[in-house]
């Protein structure tokens, strides 16, 4: 249980080989808003290599200045109270990277990154996962892994979605799934996942639209 | 709010604009605190319609109630409980008293009384009637989506700078929610923008003070646009006088 307490930091959930991925779905030019940006790494790679236009919103205090260091355009706003303050299709592509899980009403963020961006982009852990599974199913507790760090009593996921909810949510909703990759702990993928993503896959990247 | 003007005004000349303890026109509750403090300049006898200096003299009380009143705005309840809350009785409020006991008198009896009073005495003796009219009627009057059909975010269309907003959370003079609706009009104008929400106990005189996240994020911020003129400069060709 080494990983407790841990912080979450976008370097490590979301690796290079997730940002390699989800970078060939942004247009050079385009505008981009990260949900939850994190330290900026990603929108300041964005900028770097397709001369974006970046926008990220952030709550933690350190995130927010390391954006300010990297020259990321950074909001200090909290996803949970809404984003009404961002117009209908301002924005090319909207982004939400491992912070589903941790919003009050994932279903409401999804309808709204649809309203501001054609282009929505989610990556999250699947709870799914066999290593997830096997742990819950032997040992009788709430799992822990790489993407799961936290003690069920101090996370701040509140709610664990697997990939097959995902894709029923985007079903009922009538989203448009764009591209669907599950990756493991080392953003590999493998045959095992495309054959079975939801036991297979550890991280779960959603390209989408309506 | 004068960088906002500039950032629409000369929008070639500004490559980054910093706002603090904003707001994008004053409230009703603004102007009204301003109205008093230009009704007690104005009522002072001294006053003398304005030439004052005429009469070798100037309107020392009307000066002094308004900065007494402009004070108070610029504080939270928690700033002056803290400044004035320092004798050790439980729940004192921010209720020091000045001689120690209550005189049941209309002279001084709570340390938070003779501040105000030498604040307003000082200030009186320091700035001149005239201005200070000028001034809260300028506050007033500045708005500057009047040119732009009421929508401001037309008002910033032709600005190239980089903004940087940041509010204060016991700022009632300039809350949050205004310099808030700074950022979403800017948003709306589709220009490159930060915004910070300092957790600070000061009231609107917080953006005064060395207050530890707010002196961060500014070094963050001035460090990235020195480095960026540094590498300009280092540029064969480069031009940094722009800035």
């Amino acid at each position: 249980m080494t990983l407790q307490n841990k912080k979450p930091c976008r370097g490590e959930t979301l690796m290079r080989a997730d940002l390699k991925m989800i970078q060939k779905w942004i247009q050079p030019g385009s505008r981009v808003l990260d949900l939850g940006c994190g330290t900026g790494e990603f929108l300041a790679y964005l900028k770097q290599k397709k001369n974006i236009s970046d926008c990220g919103l952030e709550i933690d205090e350190d995130n927010i200045d390391l954006c300010l260091q990297a020259g990321v355009n950074v909001i200090e706003q909290d996803l949970n109270k809404g984003l009404s303050n961002f117009e209908s299709g301002s924005f090319d592509t909207v982004l939400l990277a491992q912070t589903l899980q941790t919003v009050e009403r994932p279903d409401i963020l999804v309808e709204e990154m649809l309203r501001i961006g054609g282009n929505c982009i989610i990556t999250f852990p699947n709870f799914a996962y066999w290593r997830h599974r096997l742990k819950l199913l032997t040992g009788g507790y709430m799992p822990q892994s790489s993407a799961l760090p936290y003690e069920w009593y101090d996370t701040p996921n509140i709610h664990h979605c697997t990939i097959r909810d995902f894709d029923t949510l985007c079903r009922d909703r009538d989203i448009r799934i764009l591209h669907r990759t599950v990756v493991d702990f080392k953003n590999r993928s493998s045959f095992l996942m495309k054959l079975h993503p939801n036991l297979f896959g550890m991280n779960a990247i959603y390209h989408f639209t309506r | 709010m004068q960088v906002m003007r500039w950032a629409i005004s000369y929008p070639d000349r500004l490559d980054h604009a910093i706002v603090i303890a904003a707001a994008p026109k004053l409230s009703a509750q603004n102007i009204a605190f301003n109205e008093i403090a230009r009704q007690s300049i104005t009522s002072d006898p001294d006053f003398h319609a304005g030439r004052y200096y005429d009469y070798n003299t100037y309107p020392k009380k009307g000066l002094m109630l308004a900065r007494m009143v402009g004070h108070v705005t610029y504080l939270s309840d928690n700033a002056m409980r803290d400044k004035f809350g320092k004798d050790a009785i439980e729940g004192n409020f921010g209720r020091d008293l000045r001689s120690g006991k209550l005189n049941f008198s209309y002279d001084v009896d709570f340390q938070v009384e003779s501040y105000l009073k030498y604040k307003g005495e000082t200030f009186s003796s320091q700035f001149d009637a005239n201005t200070y009219l000028l001034i809260t009627k300028t506050l007033d009057y500045f708005d500057p989506a009047i040119d732009y059909d009421f929508d401001l975010s037309k008002a910033f269309a032709d600005s190239q700078c980089k903004f940087l907003v940041i509010s204060f959370s016991s700022d009632w003079r300039f809350p949050p929610e205004r310099s808030r609706e700074i950022v979403d009009v800017l948003l709306k104008a589709r220009k490159p923008v930060s915004y910070l929400e300092v957790e600070a106990d000061q009231g609107h005189d917080a953006f005064l003070l060395p207050i530890p996240r707010y002196i961060k994020a500014l070094k963050s911020y001035l460090g990235k646009v020195a480095n960026d003129i540094a590498e300009q400069e280092a540029m064969p060709g480069g031009n940094a006088d722009e800035s």
